[in-house]
Parts: structure tokens; C-alpha cells; sequence
């Protein structure tokens, strides 16, 4: 099906003229490749945008292979053979449920979840484990990295951000535990350094080491400082100082990874990005080669990305939508207003499509990066005006290393939980869990 | 107090006679608007509901147990406690607040249902209120509890300031803090995801290498210098010394012995290992700074030796809740004298300390964090007004209208001004570029001056505000009228129905603006928040969307008159805030003292808070509202000299 390439340690990076290794084919020899032992890993990723869509721009009429595109999905023309556009997925756990108001903060925290929201402007946050987290903590061991958590906006610094939930849950989609975020990365040039920095080549391998052993004696130290801690404390103090504990396991775990020798040397020659862009599309591209490299250098399996947080307001000047995007999308069915939203919505369909493009440029083994990825891009609400959740705008990029047949619109029942999608990606990650949130059972129609 | 005994009983002898419509206005009078706020104790004197001829138990039954009762309550809100002697009337004194103040203005019951007459309305309120105040303040409350919490951003920029001399501000890089309850200072909010803990201690590393790398910041940091010392026994001895100085520093506590003996160790392990001094200096900072101890605002609960669970902070402790309130860092030597000789722990001494802090350079901190997001300036950045529209907004017209506000807030604090005049001073701090922009003559180039103003009163005609609550193409009176009662009154109106489009009006031009005011007014649902919302916005109507003044919109002249719920009319927004700055002070004070207490304490409020709450708008109000009888309230509460037991 693919023209298999020649694989040397180095491969080009098209049009970014990035050169770096491979460290997953490393640790194998020639003769155990050919055997196909070594397959590339499977990655998956999230993309998440506010607000719902324009739901009549977006869902294909036509089910099976060879749908069609409408208006805010056709900047993915070129990529249809290589998507699953779901109908009828939804999060049940995104409705109010007896909660009252607070789609916005909902939808996001519910997205990877499944899970409700406990609502509270501050005490005892709680939601669930979301999908990428279930899966870094299975396979995140692999890479240097368990996950990586993006963003485009930093969180809301004052105010309330939506009916009562704390602003944790509009900010953030990806949680590590029940009452811990994850938090976000939004600064392009701190996600490259926190990749790449220290894996120099160029780098005087002494006072490296000397570094890295000085760090670990002051873990090993103040780990010791905490534990003696814990049994004064009270219970959510306790939680407090475990949230802190398992930070320093994850860096140790790191450092011996790194200064194990078949990962040591990641070279990318990328040119370091220079702090935020003031232009939001450039903003989000760059996220997105962060995404793409990390994956590439094999330096996590697993990212997470808001285009925007939840109930998002900006305005999208640039593209000639001068309204903000979460009044906008109270549109009631006003067609200039739909017209807007459907701008938008394109726009960040666009954004995907680069993601894409990046991903699907990369060979790797007998494919593309893009093969052997799973990139679901979508939003928690359906549409911004009903705020209902229930038929998501979801899509599915990649063939998760052949697992799935794409190119297909795949229509289900209304109600079937989108934690059932995640269930069955999980499995492609080799990742065997009972359930995540609200899920009845695997999805199934993924192949044909 | 008089004043309004008198007209109940004026409202009690026309009740009787006069149709529907009149009593509505007297009723008005009555509850809507002018009554709020005299609620400090039973307003009715010895008359009891029973003197009224009607039974609160019956009248409940009659207008409100069709829907509150039971499990299927409507909006979860159940009230057969109300006539049970044998509850625990403090687990429900937030649906009491609740049903009294929708009794009181006449939310409650809905429109469309049978209404109770004024004095049936009397009576339940009555009643409601002796039972509220029934189990009140006298008895015990607890001081609450914080969770443990970590520095914010701010705070963890400060500190390392501080505690080295090097203006490092690292943190910028950390991840945002989230927030909660209006701050992101909040215990419960303030996670350390992997990647910050990440970002700590590589923050930590870089400290280190700087303060060793630097000479001044190595004094700082370790003022003991064994320069030319050889002898093993003082060398060791400047060690321990240099260790305990920073540790205290760090830590804001002394070090245990069994602490400082292992920083001791641990460096000495370090100097036989063959580190150089610097790098066993640096080992010693980054274990410091990477500590809990460092990075968490450490207060360890109560233990078993205290039998109520409640403990009184010790003199450490409160030196450190005191810097971080006012000053976001870590206290001065000063605070450590004090907390070290024993004199910080009486609410004399921590007021004399916080009204020394807020004349420091340092109480900035405290304009920035606190005003910063009680007033939401913090939001300015986001805002972007439709540049074809507003060619006039800039960058520069942004920075000023927020040193605006903060200046003003600055004045009234160091010069112990009334808080009042947030809402209602008649000067402000203009820079030329403001100046202009407010139509102010005589302005020169060099940074902000004292102005009078003509036609603006206090925070509320500032530019920044009038900004944040605007839309990008229009002004939006719902949202300047919800941020009233958000955040000057505490009285934030419940959300809109779910079917409702929450503050969405952008095809809003004068014209469909009526019809939607309109809309609301024809419903009755929506009428009782939109009524006030609306007519506090519309008296902000001439200013415009990046707060210039106008007189008219478009064709449309502007009319900013307007009527509150009570019949209150005003022309204008100068009469509005005149009305606001003098019935409505009690709200608005309770309302600062609600956000500076969570604030101070890094915590949401809770019921148990609600009488130290009272007490400290009392004392304010009884100091001339000054600034810093609001500071004396709260530093010397219990809330923020104890600490309880938690879960």
C-alpha cells in the first residue's frame, strides 16, 4: 500500500527542514525490523473547540465512504480518506443533570472525561480521569514525556468563569486525577525548550551529568521532606502534597530515561520559537509542530490541544468576524450569525488541516506519522445555541497503525457515549481498561 | 431604622383599603429597595408576625410548599425545615438568606402565581428573619479551615525577590493558576499538575546557579561568610548558621533541629562527595526552594492536644497570612522580629503591622491581586473593542484606564480614605492621554495627576470598567448592570432560564435593544433581574463602549434615566451612584469585605463566616468606612488568626 522508503536514522522533516532521529527504531537491530517486530507506536491526540459549530455546515449528509464535505469541513478535502466522521456520539455527563447552568465550563471538562462536574467555584474540584491521561498512565512510561497538555490561551485570571464552576474547568481538558488538571503549556518556545533542551549534542557531556546528579540528590532530598510530612496532615492537605509527590517521581522518571544511552541523543534541528506570536493562526501552527515533533522523536505518544477555552469570546477580526465567538454563538438561528459561526468554525477546521498535513508528511516505517496516529478534533457542545450535547461535532484523523478503515461518516444511535470512541482507541494504544466515564462498551465501526 | 418602622406601618394602615396597583408602590417602597440592608436585626420591634393576624405556617403552605417542598423542590430549594423544631437551623442559613431576600423583592412567588398581600408578606419575612437570627453569632463558630496551598504566581515571583534580591520572575513561565471564587489564590483551585513541579524545581535549579553566580545574592542568601576562616569547628558553625538564616527566610519559620541537621547533612554529604563550596551553596538553595516547606503556605491542623479542633496560629504563621495578603511575598525582618519575640499574635499588633505593610511599596501587591481581580482589571488585556468602530482605543488608553483604577484604589488605601468613595469619589488620576480621552483640559505630559471630575462618579465611570463590561461593538447595559450587583453589591442575579441565551445581544442595535428590554419586561420571569440589571446599565448609557461620554447613540439621543426596583428614579449616572453610595452601602461594604476576607485567606466563604462577615461591615461602618478599619476587620478576625481542624 505504501511505498516503503529507506529508513536511515535521520529523516527530513519536510518544509521545516528539521533533521532529528528516531529514537523508537533505535534500540532494534536491522535484523528484528525486518522480522516486523518493531512496529511504530501508536499516538493518540486531542483537539478540542468552543463553543459547538454551526452544526448545518458540518455534518455529512451521506453516510459511508466517499461523504461529502460541507462548508466547515471541506478544508479537509485531501485528507478524507483519512478521517471517520462520527454522527450521533454524545456526553450524556455534559448535560446539567440537576446542575443548573454552566454548559461552557461542562464541555470542556466533560470532553475527555465522561465524566460530571462537580460544581463548585472552588472547593473539592472534581471530574474524572480523561482518556489521555488513562492512556499515559499505562503507556507514558514509554517516552520521555507521558503526555503533553497544549493550549493556545492561559487560563482566566480573575472573575467567575462560567455559573458557578470554578475557572479549573473551562481551562483545562486534560486531568490527571479526579481533582487534578493537568494544566496547559501556551507558550510555544517553553514546550520546544521543555522537549529538546538538555539533548544538545553540542552540550559538554560532564557538567551535564554533574547537573542532572546535583537535581537528583535535591529530589531525593525534599521528596524525603514531603513524605515525612504526609502523616500531619488532614485529608485534602494530603492530596495537596501527593499532587506534589507524584510531580517529582514523574521528573526522576525522566531523568533516568534521559540518561539511559539508547534516548540520550535527540537532536532537532527546529529553530526555537521565539515566545507567543501575536498572530492567533501562527500561534496555533506552532503548537501544532510542537505536537508533531514530540511526536516524532517518539518524545510522548499523547497530546492535548485547546484551540481555545471553553465559552471562548474573542473575536475573529482576521478572518472578518468582528463579534465574539461565545456571543456569536448564541445565535438563534439568525443566518448572518450562522454565517459567522461557520467562518470560525472553518478557520479552526483549517488549523486541523495543517496539524495534518505535518503529521502526514512524516514517514514513518511502511506509513505515515499520520497512520499511526488518532487524532479526534471536536467540541463538547453540539450547537452553541441549544447548548445541548448530544450528536457531537467529533472527527477522527489516522488509521491508528492500521486499526481503523477511514474514510468513512459513520452515523449512530444519538445517545451512544463518546466515552465509548475512547474506549476503543485506548485499546489501540494496548491500553485494557473495564470503562472511562459514562461508557457502555467499545464503539464499534471503526473497521470495516 | 426609625425611619423604615414607619413606613411598614404606614405600608400595614394602607394595606387594608387601597387596590392592587397602589399597594404595589408602597410594597415597593417598602421591600424593594429601600428595606435591604436594615437587616441587622428584627425590624419589627416586639409586633410578631402573630399580632398580624396571620400564621407563618400557613402562609408558607399557601404560597410557597406547591413548589418548595419535598424532593422534587423546584430549583432544589426546600423549605419544610423552616417550620421544624428540631433541625439545625445553621445548615440552612443560606436558602433563608435566600428566601428572604426573593421574598423581598418580590421575585418570590412568581409572577403568575397567587401573590401574598404586603402584610402577608410582612409576616413571612418577619418570621423568616427571628428564625435566621434564632441560633446567630453567640454560640461558637468555627474559624473554618484553608487547604493547604501552594504560591501562586505572584506570590512565588515576589518571594524569590525577596528572599535572594534578584528580580528573577520566573513564574511568568509557570502555567496560569486556575481560578476560584474570584481569585487564584484559592487552596482548594491551586493543583501542582506534573508540569509545574516540573517548572519548581528546574525554577529552583536557576535560582541557585544565579544567587552563587551573583554576589550580593549570595550575601543575601547566606550572610555568613567564613572568609579566611580554616578551622573546621566555625566553618561548620557558619554552615549551620547560614542554614538556619535561610531556612527561616525560606521556610518564613524556623528550621526544627531535626530539620536544620538535615540541610546539614545533606551538605556536608555534598562537601565529601567532593562539590565545591558553590556547589554545595547551590545544593542547599534548590533543596530549600524546592521544599514543601518553601512552596506551600504551611499551617499543619490541629492535633488531638486541641479537644474543640480549633487552633490559634502561631506568631510564624500569622506573619506569613499577614505579608501575603498585603503583599503577595514573604514577610520582612521586621514581622520576623516580632513573630520571633512573641508580639505579632494579638489583633493590636497585626493591625499595627498591616497598617505599617500598606504604607510599603510592596502593598502594590495587594492593588494588583486583589483589586486587580475583585474589579476584574486583569480582564482589560482580553478586551478588544471593533477597531473600525473605536479607532481612538489603543494600547495606551488600555495601560491608563488601568492605572486608573488602581491608583484610585492605591490613594484611598494608603491615605486611609473612606471605601466608599470607590463608588462615588468626585476626583480620579489621569494621564494626558486619559485626559483627552475624558475631555479634561490642562493635563501635561508627566504621569498621572489628580483631577476633578465633572460628570464621572468613582470605579464605575472609569474607562476600565465601563470596558470589560462592554462588547466588542456596542455598550452592553445587562452586562454593566450585572456587574453591579456582581461585584459592587454581592448580589449577583441567578442565571438565566437554560433556554435563555445568557447576555446575548450582538445584533443589539438602540432599536432591538428596546425590544429586548421589552421582551424582558412582558415576561415577568425575566423582569425580576432584568429590571434592575437593565436600569443600573441604562444609567450608564452615556458612556460609550471604551467609556468616552456621548449624548447620543448613533441618530438616537441617549437616555440614561431610569427607575430601580422600588420606584427610585434617577437621571443620569451621577444620581444612580448617588443612590447606590447611599442606600445601597451596606451591600456594597459587605460585599469588599466578602472578596478582601476570601482573599486574605485563600479561601472560599462559607455560612460559618457569615457573622464575622457582619461584624467587620459593622466596625467599618462605624469608622467613617475607612480603609483601614476594613484591614483591622479582617486581620484581627478568627477566621484569620485560626485555623480549624479539617476532613
Amino acid at each position: 500500500m505504501y511505498q516503503t522508503p529507506k529508513i536511515s536514522r535521520r529523516t527530513i522533516l519536510r518544509g521545516m527542514g528539521v533533521s532529528l532521529a528516531l529514537p523508537w527504531l533505535e534500540s532494534t537491530t536491522p535484523a528484528v525490523r525486518a522480522a516486523g517486530a518493531q512496529q511504530p507506536p501508536v499516538r493518540m491526540g486531542f483537539i478540542f473547540v468552543p463553543n459547538g459549530v454551526n452544526v448545518h455546515q458540518w455534518f455529512p449528509r451521506k453516510v459511508g465512504y466517499g461523504f461529502d464535505m460541507p462548508y466547515v469541513l471541506e478544508p479537509l478535502k485531501q485528507f478524507r480518506e483519512d478521517l471517520l466522521v462520527f454522527t450521533g456520539l454524545t456526553h450524556d455527563k455534559g448535560r446539567a443533570n440537576g446542575d443548573g447552568p454552566g454548559d461552557h465550563a461542562r464541555a470542556a471538562s466533560v470532553f475527555l472525561t465522561g465524566a460530571q462536574p462537580r460544581k463548585t467555584d472552588g472547593d473539592n474540584i472534581r471530574v474524572g480521569v480523561s482518556v489521555d491521561q488513562v492512556a499515559a498512565k499505562a503507556v507514558g512510561h514509554l517516552t520521555r514525556f507521558s503526555s503533553l497538555e497544549l493550549g493556545i490561551h492561559p487560563g482566566q485570571n480573575a472573575g467567575n468563569c462560567d455559573s458557578g464552576y470554578s475557572c479549573a474547568y473551562s481551562s483545562n481538558i486534560s486531568w490527571a486525577s479526579e481533582t487534578t488538571p493537568m494544566g496547559k503549556e501556551v507558550n510555544p518556545r517553553l514546550v520546544f525548550e521543555r522537549l529538546f533542551a538538555g539533548g544538545k549534542p553540542s552540550e559538554v557531556e560532564k557538567s551535564r551529568w554533574q547537573r542532572l546528579e546535583l537535581k537528583k540528590s535535591v529530589l531525593d532530598f525534599v521528596q524525603e521532606s514531603a513524605r515525612r510530612l504526609e502523616p500531619r496532615l488532614s485529608y485534602h492537605d494530603r492530596r495537596k502534597v501527593d499532587e506534589y509527590l507524584s510531580g517529582i517521581r514523574e521528573i526522576e522518571r525522566r531523568m533516568d530515561l534521559a540518561t539511559a544511552p539508547e534516548t540520550r541523543d535527540i537532536e532537532v534541528d527546529y529553530p526555537v520559537p521565539d515566545g507567543i506570536p501575536k498572530d492567533y493562526r501562527e500561534h496555533i501552527r506552532l503548537m501544532c509542530d510542537m505536537a508533531v515533533l514530540a511526536f516524532q522523536t517518539d518524545s510522548t505518544r499523547i497530546f492535548t490541544l485547546m484551540f481555545a477555552n471553553a465559552g471562548d469570546n474573542k473575536n475573529y477580526r482576521h478572518i472578518g468576524v468582528s463579534d465574539g465567538h461565545h456571543d456569536l454563538s448564541h445565535h438563534r438561528d439568525d443566518p448572518v450569525k450562522l454565517e459567522k459561526i461557520a467562518k470560525i468554525n472553518r478557520f479552526h477546521v483549517e488549523q486541523f488541516r495543517y496539524l495534518l498535513e505535518r503529521l502526514k508528511s512524516v514517514q514513518e516505517g511502511d506509513g505515515t506519522l499520520l497512520d499511526h496516529s488518532m487524532i479526534v478534533y471536536g467540541s463538547g457542545i453540539h450547537d452553541g445555541n441549544r447548548h445541548n450535547n448530544e450528536n457531537l461535532p467529533v472527527v477522527l484523523a489516522g488509521r491508528g497503525g492500521g486499526t481503523i478503515d477511514s474514510g468513512r461518516h459513520v452515523r449512530y444511535d444519538t445517545e451512544t457515549p463518546m466515552c465509548n470512541l475512547f474506549l476503543s482507541m485506548l485499546e489501540r494504544m494496548d491500553v485494557h481498561v473495564p470503562y472511562i466515564g459514562d461508557s457502555t462498551g467499545k464503539l464499534p465501526g471503526l473497521t470495516v | 431604622m426609625d425611619t423604615i418602622v414607619n413606613r411598614v406601618n404606614a405600608a400595614r394602615s394602607i394595606a387594608g383599603s387601597c387596590h392592587r396597583q397602589a399597594r404595589g408602590i408602597v410594597l415597593g417602597a417598602v421591600f424593594g429597595w429601600l428595606a435591604i440592608g436594615a437587616l441587622g436585626g428584627p425590624v419589627y420591634g416586639d409586633e410578631g408576625p402573630e399580632a398580624t393576624g396571620s400564621r407563618p405556617d400557613a402562609l408558607l403552605s399557601v404560597y410557597c410548599y406547591d413548589c418548595h417542598t419535598g424532593d422534587g423542590a423546584e430549583g432544589g430549594v426546600q423549605l419544610d425545615f423552616l417550620q421544624r423544631t428540631d433541625v439545625d437551623l445553621s445548615n440552612h442559613v443560606e436558602v433563608m438568606e435566600k428566601a428572604i431576600r426573593v421574598l423581598r423583592e418580590r421575585q418570590m412567588p412568581p409572577a403568575d402565581m397567587d401573590q401574598p398581600d404586603d402584610r402577608e408578606r410582612v409576616a413571612l419575612l418577619t418570621w423568616i428573619e427571628q428564625r435566621l437570627h434564632s441560633f446567630d453569632c453567640g454560640a461558637v463558630q468555627s474559624p473554618g479551615r484553608v487547604t493547604l496551598r501552594r504560591l501562586n504566581r505572584a506570590e512565588y515571583n515576589n518571594t524569590v525577590r525577596d528572599l535572594t534580591g534578584l528580580d528573577l520572575q520566573l513564574a511568568n513561565d509557570f502555567p496560569s493558576d486556575d481560578v476560584g471564587h474570584g481569585f487564584d489564590n484559592i487552596g482548594d483551585v491551586l493543583t501542582i499538575p506534573p508540569i509545574l513541579m516540573e517548572k519548581y524545581v528546574d525554577a529552583a535549579m536557576k535560582i541557585a546557579e544565579k544567587v552563587v553566580a551573583d554576589d550580593r545574592a549570595r550575601r543575601q542568601v547566606f550572610p555568613y561568610q567564613p572568609e579566611g576562616v580554616k578551622d573546621t569547628t566555625r566553618l561548620i558553625e557558619f554552615a549551620r548558621n547560614n542554614i538556619r538564616h535561610f531556612g527561616l527566610r525560606a521556610f518564613r519559620r524556623p528550621l526544627t533541629e531535626a530539620e536544620e541537621q538535615r540541610f546539614f547533612e545533606f551538605a556536608r554529604s555534598r562537601f565529601e562527595a567532593g562539590d565545591l563550596p558553590a556547589v554545595v551553596q547551590q545544593a542547599i538553595i534548590a533543596a530549600m526552594l524546592t521544599s514543601p516547606d518553601f512552596l506551600f503556605h504551611m499551617e499543619l491542623a490541629p492535633d488531638e492536644a486541641y479537644t474543640d479542633g480549633i487552633r490559634r496560629l502561631n506568631d510564624f504563621e500569622l506573619a506569613n497570612r499577614l505579608s501575603y495578603f498585603l503583599w503577595s511575598s514573604m514577610p520582612d525582618d521586621e514581622l520576623f522580629e516580632l513573630a520571633g519575640a512573641g508580639k505579632l499574635g494579638t489583633p493590636q499588633a497585626l493591625t499595627e503591622q498591616a497598617l505599617r505593610m500598606l504604607r510599603d511599596e510592596k502593598s502594590q501587591a495587594l492593588v494588583e491581586n486583589f483589586a486587580g481581580q475583585w474589579l476584574q482589571l486583569r480582564q482589560l488585556d482580553r478586551i478588544t473593542p471593533d477597531p473600525e468602530l473605536f479607532p481612538d482605543f489603543d494600547k495606551s488608553l488600555r495601560d491608563a484606564a488601568r492605572k486608573e483604577t488602581e491608583l484610585l484604589f492605591r490613594h484611598i488605601m494608603v491615605n486611609d480614605r473612606s471605601v466608599l468613595e470607590l463608588l462615588n469619589a468626585d476626583y480620579t488620576f489621569v494621564n494626558q492621554r486619559l485626559a483627552n480621552h475624558y475631555g479634561i483640559r490642562g493635563v501635561e505630559e508627566n504621569g498621572f495627576v489628580r483631577v476633578q471630575l465633572p460628570n464621572r462618579r468613582g470605579v464605575l465611570m472609569h474607562t476600565s470598567i465601563l470596558l470589560i463590561t462592554s462588547n466588542p461593538t456596542r455598550t452592553s447595559p445587562v452586562k454593566r448592570g450585572k456587574w453591579v450587583l456582581d461585584n459592587l453589591l454581592g448580589e449577583p442575579p441567578p442565571p438565566p432560564p437554560p433556554d435563555v441565551p445568557e447576555l446575548s445581544e450582538s445584533a443589539e442595535t438602540l432599536g432591538t435593544l428596546r425590544q429586548q428590554m421589552e421582551q424582558h419586561r412582558a415576561n415577568p420571569n425575566c423582569a425580576v433581574c432584568h429590571d434592575k440589571m437593565d436600569a443600573l446599565g441604562f444609567g450608564l448609557e452615556n458612556f460609550d463602549v471604551i467609556g468616552k461620554w456621548r449624548d447620543t447613540d448613533g441618530r438616537y439621543p441617549i437616555d440614561a434615566s431610569g427607575e430601580l426596583p422600588g420606584g427610585r428614579r434617577f437621571e443620569g449616572p451621577i444620581e444612580l451612584i448617588a443612590i447606590l453610595a447611599d442606600e445601597k452601602k451596606t451591600e456594597f461594604v459587605r460585599c469588599l469585605t466578602q472578596r478582601m476576607l476570601t482573599y486574605a485567606l485563600g479561601r472560599g466563604l462559607t455560612v460559618g463566616d457569615r457573622c464575622t462577615v457582619s461584624q467587620i461591615v459593622d466596625h467599618v461602618a462605624q469608622h467613617d468606612y475607612r480603609f483601614s478599619a476594613l484591614i483591622e476587620g479582617i486581620v484581627s478576625s478568627p477566621q484569620f488568626m485560626m485555623q480549624a481542624k479539617g476532613d
